[in-house]
């Protein structure tokens, strides 16, 4: 679902992703783990289109996302840790709004919204401006308003940053949820914790190259790790 | 087109929801706005019929001005809207974070670039409409024209002003996308573009030396007017386009419409083949270049060892409010349209020949001077001293918890401001006051008034700023709008009145002889004192205020 071949993407001098080749089957949870500065947000804005890779071709769902932008746009789904919502606009009014640039015809939307707000505690905000919700709220939507369209890929930056107990288990139990109906998900985060619970695979990105990638089991095959945990092995190899 | 629609209405929901929280603001402040914007447009319309009499009564020459007046108007109204617009693109469509909200979206980079354009349209047309309301109808009444005419105006006007948006759309993206990035070539690109346009102003002034005798003297009189009255300016096609129709003259009237709004369509079509072509390279060379800014030592690092009889804290504070304010393109090329324009204006002066008009007429244009230079200080104010407390947002406990007082802090914050703004208005008064030749006693009028000003308005701003600090909010205008900031502005106005209009009234007397010259001392005194208690009053009892309002605060 996910392709990438020896991508590569440099700031002047600085090379932030070096010749990345990693591929991502449908249905997968795939975490991306690195050091701070090492090239994950990099590599989910490449993913996304965000950014133009120096070298390499990507392709999501078998779309080149240079050539064919709009059709590969129109399967994924991006959640960044700060995501940009209209603040102006109700929750709904929102909901609706992403509903018609994905062409989801209108009843579909009603019904989605019914379902998802539901789920995901909102539906007593529905009417709400987006400015007025909280850090917590405002996270709920984005999910929410991010799977409307059943996006088959799914990026997800830092999704648990500032948020309760309760909404970690409702994102992590709704992305565990989504990997099981067929998406694929691509996560970045810190908390080695919830990756050791929720990941297939884990990618392991040290100064923009990727030195290992598989289950904790692949991870570990081979190397002389001291210890079971992935904080252990993430600490052997991003050394 | 469909996306464009669904972004459209997703617009007027935004505007549907700001109507419902306008109705939830203070009434103080929405009765503020629509009585300052009322009086705008009525002190608009009154100038605009003054000057549509006083030409009358010159005349022939007053009577031929009158007729061509309309293309100079809607020409620089054409000019301000493009520039307008490029400054709108460049933050809506390149800067602003919606626009990667949109690239993550099915659209494509054509369909951004189209919607942009429309937003460029819509927010640099607010000044347009509020300048051509008053001029088309102080020229119906002067005409005497049926209200009709205005239906006509808005017919020509909303597509000149989606043309000029296009315009402006892809001036920027072209800037945006090919503007040299190194210093050399940045410098030799500029000095290109300042020859082509001292060619550009040498070839008109030939080219109106070349015409009739009528031509070369009303050019002399109103400066652009044959440039103005060019056919192949689309603002021409709207002035003559009216004009044509409240003569009935339909069919030339038509045609000049039509010809108008093929063009619009041409540049719109040629926006949405550019942004499709280079948007999205735009894009990543100006957002996603990823460079890191190193800063060397620069031109404050020099300075810094000369301000060490500050005391250390006050010092850091002032430093970092300095580089914070140089380091910010926003603030500094704001302040920059704010008072250049004004400079390049004062420098032109003598160009205009103001300074060999009589006395009387010279110090009704210093007093014009001062007015224009103290409310652009009144609005600097309002725009970066009010919200700059606010703006230290979750950095303030830096401040809170640092060894120093929030008097010291509130008094950095005020030098900052007070420096910043004598300077200017010291250096703009005394150009205003050089170039228009005018004796010591109006100069020393000026430049105190300015000092004054400067004082009032920093004090004001800082001190309110402290009263009604709002450290969640991050966004500046969120912060001017509301109850604190539209109070600032208002004392800033009345106080710049109540400060300069006695000053005002005791040259006006003097020179309709009302007062002798034996008394105008005593006027100016009188009008001095008035000023200085105003200034200890406003300046210095908001600060205090201010500082007891930040001691009382937990952080």
């Amino acid at each position: 679902m996910i392709e990438m071949e020896h991508v590569s993407k440099h700031f002047g001098t600085v090379h932030a992703v070096n010749e990345l080749t990693l591929r991502v089957p449908a249905g997968e949870l795939f975490c991306f783990l690195g050091p701070n500065g090492a090239g994950k947000t990099t590599t989910i804005k490449l993913l996304c289109g965000l950014l133009k890779p120096t070298e390499g071709t990507i392709r999501i769902g078998g779309l080149d996302i240079r050539t064919h932008g709009v059709e590969a746009r129109a399967i994924t789904g991006y959640i960044p840790d700060f995501p940009f919502m209209y603040d102006r606009l109700t929750a709904a009014e929102f909901y609706e709004f992403t509903g018609d640039l994905h062409r989801v015809p209108r009843e579909t939307v009603a019904r989605e919204m019914e379902e998802s707000f539901t789920l995901l505690g909102l539906m007593e905000y529905r009417h709400t401006l987006v400015r007025d919700l909280s850090h917590g709220l405002r996270q709920r939507l984005i999910y929410g308003v991010t799977m409307l369209h059943k996006p088959r890929v799914i990026f997800v930056d830092e999704p648990f940053i500032g948020l309760d107990p309760f909404s970690i288990r409702m994102i992590k139990d709704l992305l565990r949820e989504q990997a099981r109906s067929g998406v694929t998900v691509f996560l970045t985060t810190h908390i080695l914790a919830l990756i050791e619970d929720l990941a297939a695979r884990i990618g392991i990105i040290v100064n923009g190259r990727l030195v290992a990638a598989g289950s904790m089991d692949e991870l570990r095959a081979g190397r002389d790790i001291k210890g079971d945990r992935l904080e252990d092995i993430f600490f052997s190899l991003a050394r | 087109m469909r996306n464009i629609w669904t972004l459209l209405r997703k617009d007027m929901r935004v505007a549907r929801n700001v109507r419902r929280l306008l109705r939830e603001q203070s009434l103080f402040k929405v009765v503020f706005i629509l009585l300052f914007a009322g009086g705008l447009l009525l002190g608009l319309w009154a100038m605009f019929v003054e000057g549509f009499q006083f030409l009358d009564s010159l005349g022939g020459v007053g009577l031929m001005l009158i007729g061509r007046l309309f293309s100079l108007f809607f020409f620089g109204l054409g000019i301000m809207l493009v520039l307008s617009s490029i400054v709108t693109a460049y933050t809506s469509a390149i800067g602003s974070d919606e626009t990667t909200y949109l690239m993550l979206q099915p659209l494509t980079f054509g369909e951004i670039t189209v919607y942009k354009l429309l937003q460029a349209a819509f927010y640099a047309s607010w000044a347009f409409f509020f300048a051509i309301i008053p001029f088309v109808s102080a020229y119906a009444k002067h005409e005497q024209l049926p209200p009709s005419f205005a239906l006509w105006t808005l017919f020509y006007a909303v597509p000149l002003v989606l043309l000029c948006a296009g315009v402006g759309v892809i001036v920027c993206l072209a800037v945006a996308r090919w503007f040299p990035q190194s210093r050399a070539l940045r410098t030799a690109f500029l000095l290109a573009a300042l020859a082509a346009v001292v060619w550009f102003m040498a070839s008109y002034a030939r080219s109106v030396r070349g015409q009739s005798e009528t031509t070369i003297i009303l050019s002399r009189l109103v400066p652009g007017l044959h440039l103005a009255s060019h056919p192949l300016w689309p603002t021409w096609w709207v002035a003559e386009g009216i004009l044509c129709v409240t003569r009935h003259e339909w069919g030339r009237g038509l045609m000049l419409w039509l010809v108008l709004v093929t063009t619009t369509g041409l540049v719109g079509m040629f926006a949405e083949w550019m942004g499709s072509a280079i948007f999205y390279d735009t894009w990543q060379r100006v957002r996603a270049s990823g460079t890191r800014t190193i800063r060397r030592r620069t031109l404050l690092g020099f300075v810094e060892p000369w301000l060490r009889w500050i005391p250390p804290d006050i010092r850091a504070l002032i430093l970092k409010d300095v580089r914070t304010f140089l380091r910010d393109p926003a603030q500094w090329s704001q302040s920059l349209i704010f008072f250049g324009l004004l400079g390049l204006y004062f420098l032109n002066l003598r160009n205009l020949r103001y300074h060999m008009m009589p006395p009387e007429w010279r110090n009704l244009i210093a007093f014009l001077n001062i007015f224009s230079v103290s409310s652009v200080l009144c609005s600097f104010g309002s725009r970066f001293v009010f919200p700059q407390l606010s703006l230290e947002g979750h950095g303030f406990w830096i401040i809170g918890l640092a060894p120093t007082t929030m008097r010291r802090v509130l008094v950095a914050k005020f030098f900052v401001a007070l420096a910043g703004m004598s300077v200017v208005s010291l250096t703009l008064m005394h150009l205003s006051t050089a170039m228009l030749q005018v004796d010591w006693v109006m100069r020393s009028v000026a430049l105190g008034i300015a000092v004054s000003v400067s004082i009032t308005i920093s004090g004001l701003s800082t001190g309110l700023g402290a009263i009604f600090i709002d450290l969640r909010q991050q966004n500046p205008s969120a912060i001017i709008s509301g109850f604190g900031g539209t109070l600032n502005l208002v004392l800033s106005l009345a106080y710049m009145f109540l400060a300069i209009v006695p000053f005002a009234m005791a040259f006006h007397m003097r020179a309709t002889g009302h007062i002798g010259a034996s008394n105008m001392g005593g006027a100016i005194v009188l009008a001095g004192g008035w000023l200085a208690l105003l200034t200890l009053a406003l300046s210095v009892l908001p600060l205090i205020l201010g500082a007891r309002s930040l001691a009382r605060r937990e952080y």
